[in-house]
């Protein structure tokens, strides 16, 4: 009897010693990991709205230039972000998050497009689970570089405001290259991103000419 | 109990006499995994290092005091303790390459590798001696992943560390990146490796 109290109060202790250990190491780096969460988060608006940064920028730039030329709107309950040319007044996009299911887990992504609503600027990804090296290449600048200057226009029927489909065979500027050998990846991101776009374009679009 | 052999026998019997890999047959899991990249590869390796290093150690610390019927709790304790403080880290200091890994670093508690050094050596010898086996095997462990990604990288991909290295003509196999391509790389290095060095009770054939 005695021996099994012994085991129950030193699985206690020694459990209490490193539950306390990692939250120490958890709390050091909390600022750390969301500061970085957030500077990702506007160099990717900042990047599929075509705002040019530097590769190798400092995490400070990144937030002042966030600062002057994007700005937070709310429109039907969902944040939208509106880029900035320059000058500071003439619209150059708007971006909004898109996402859905993936192949392994959630895939959450921003969509930048032009501001009067008829081609995409640029379109990348924040968060996935997807296989590194097969699914996990939808982060690569290939893959998100064929999106640019994809034409927009609301769904109708059973169409798709783009195709993924095997490399090299697309002809029309809507059918874009899918990864060879993450095909579940590849028609996740279809499904959910026509869906995304029909969804701004019917549902918030007139929301936003309102507004302006 | 046995003498302890010297501590360089100890770390050589884990690089390569006894490799966890080729002759253990552990942590395949993630050599499937991650050996399609060399970067991903390398950043695997440090995380495994750190972690059999120090849960052997730990483990080696307490074995004296460690009942013997919790033991394996314990060490399931320590040794997710320890991951979850390189994935954090890595997720501070190397936010781009946390990126890349997702949710690998947190499955490195899987590897079979970490807590069967636990089990087999750590528990019933002195921390100096375990943590010189924790660094034999891990180190053995990255060998092998660090060899099969230099085939797989550029057989699959045409790179290695990112750069190209096969000229523009050459056909990326596509298997290479996949599962299949690490367990055929992977199976045929065992293979050759019982072949030539057959361990006791194995005869060529």
């Amino acid at each position: 009897m005695k021996k099994r109290v012994l085991s129950v109060v030193y699985m206690f202790l020694i459990t209490l010693f490193f539950a306390s250990l990692v939250s120490t190491v958890k709390l050091l780096s909390e600022r750390k990991i969301e500061f970085n969460q957030a500077i990702k988060l506007q160099r990717i608006i900042l990047q599929v709205l075509n705002i040019p940064t530097e590769e190798r920028m400092a995490k400070e730039d990144f937030s002042r230039i966030f600062k002057n030329r994007v700005k937070e709107i709310d429109v039907e309950g969902r944040t939208l972000y509106v880029g900035y040319e320059e000058d500071g007044r003439t619209i150059q996009g708007y971006a909004f998050p898109v996402g859905g299911p993936g192949f392994w887990g959630p895939i959450q992504g921003m969509v930048g497009i032009t501001p009067d609503a008829t081609k995409v600027l640029g379109i990348a990804f924040i968060k996935h689970s997807e296989t590194p090296g097969l699914g996990g290449r939808i982060t690569e600048t290939w893959f998100l570089d064929q999106f640019k200057d994809l034409p927009l226009y609301p769904i109708e029927g059973n169409q798709n405001i783009f195709y993924l489909g095997p490399a090299g065979t697309g002809k029309a500027a809507n059918e874009l290259d899918a990864i060879t050998g993450a095909t579940n990846t590849s028609s996740a991101v279809e499904a959910f991103l026509n869906q995304d776009l029909d969804y701004f374009l019917k549902e918030l679009w007139g929301s936003i000419e309102e507004t302006k | 109990m046995p003498t302890l052999p010297p501590k360089k026998e100890i770390f050589l019997t884990g690089l390569w006499k006894d490799n966890p890999v080729l002759r253990q047959i552990l942590g395949i899991c993630s050599t499937l995994a991650v050996t399609n990249l060399m970067v991903n590869t390398l950043v695997m390796d440090v995380g495994l290092i750190f972690t059999v290093c120090m849960s052997s150690l730990t483990v080696s610390l307490l074995r004296r005091y460690t009942p013997m019927r919790i033991r394996m709790m314990v060490q399931t304790l320590i040794i997710a303790s320890y991951v979850i403080i390189v994935d954090i880290m890595i997720r501070a200091y190397l936010p781009d390459i946390s990126e890349a890994l997702g949710p690998y670093v947190a499955l490195i508690i899987t590897n079979c590798i970490i807590m069967g050094r636990c089990e087999a050596f750590a528990r019933h010898n002195p921390p100096v001696a375990s943590f010189i086996d924790g660094l034999g095997m891990s180190l053995g462990y990255s060998l092998v992943l660090i060899a099969i990604a230099f085939i797989r990288e550029p057989l699959g991909f045409g790179s290695l560390l990112g750069f190209r290295v096969m000229p523009e003509s050459f056909v990326q196999w596509t298997v290479m990146i996949m599962a299949p391509g690490a367990f055929f790389t992977l199976g045929i290095m065992v293979w050759i490796l019982k072949y030539f060095r057959p361990q006791k009770g194995e005869e060529k054939g």
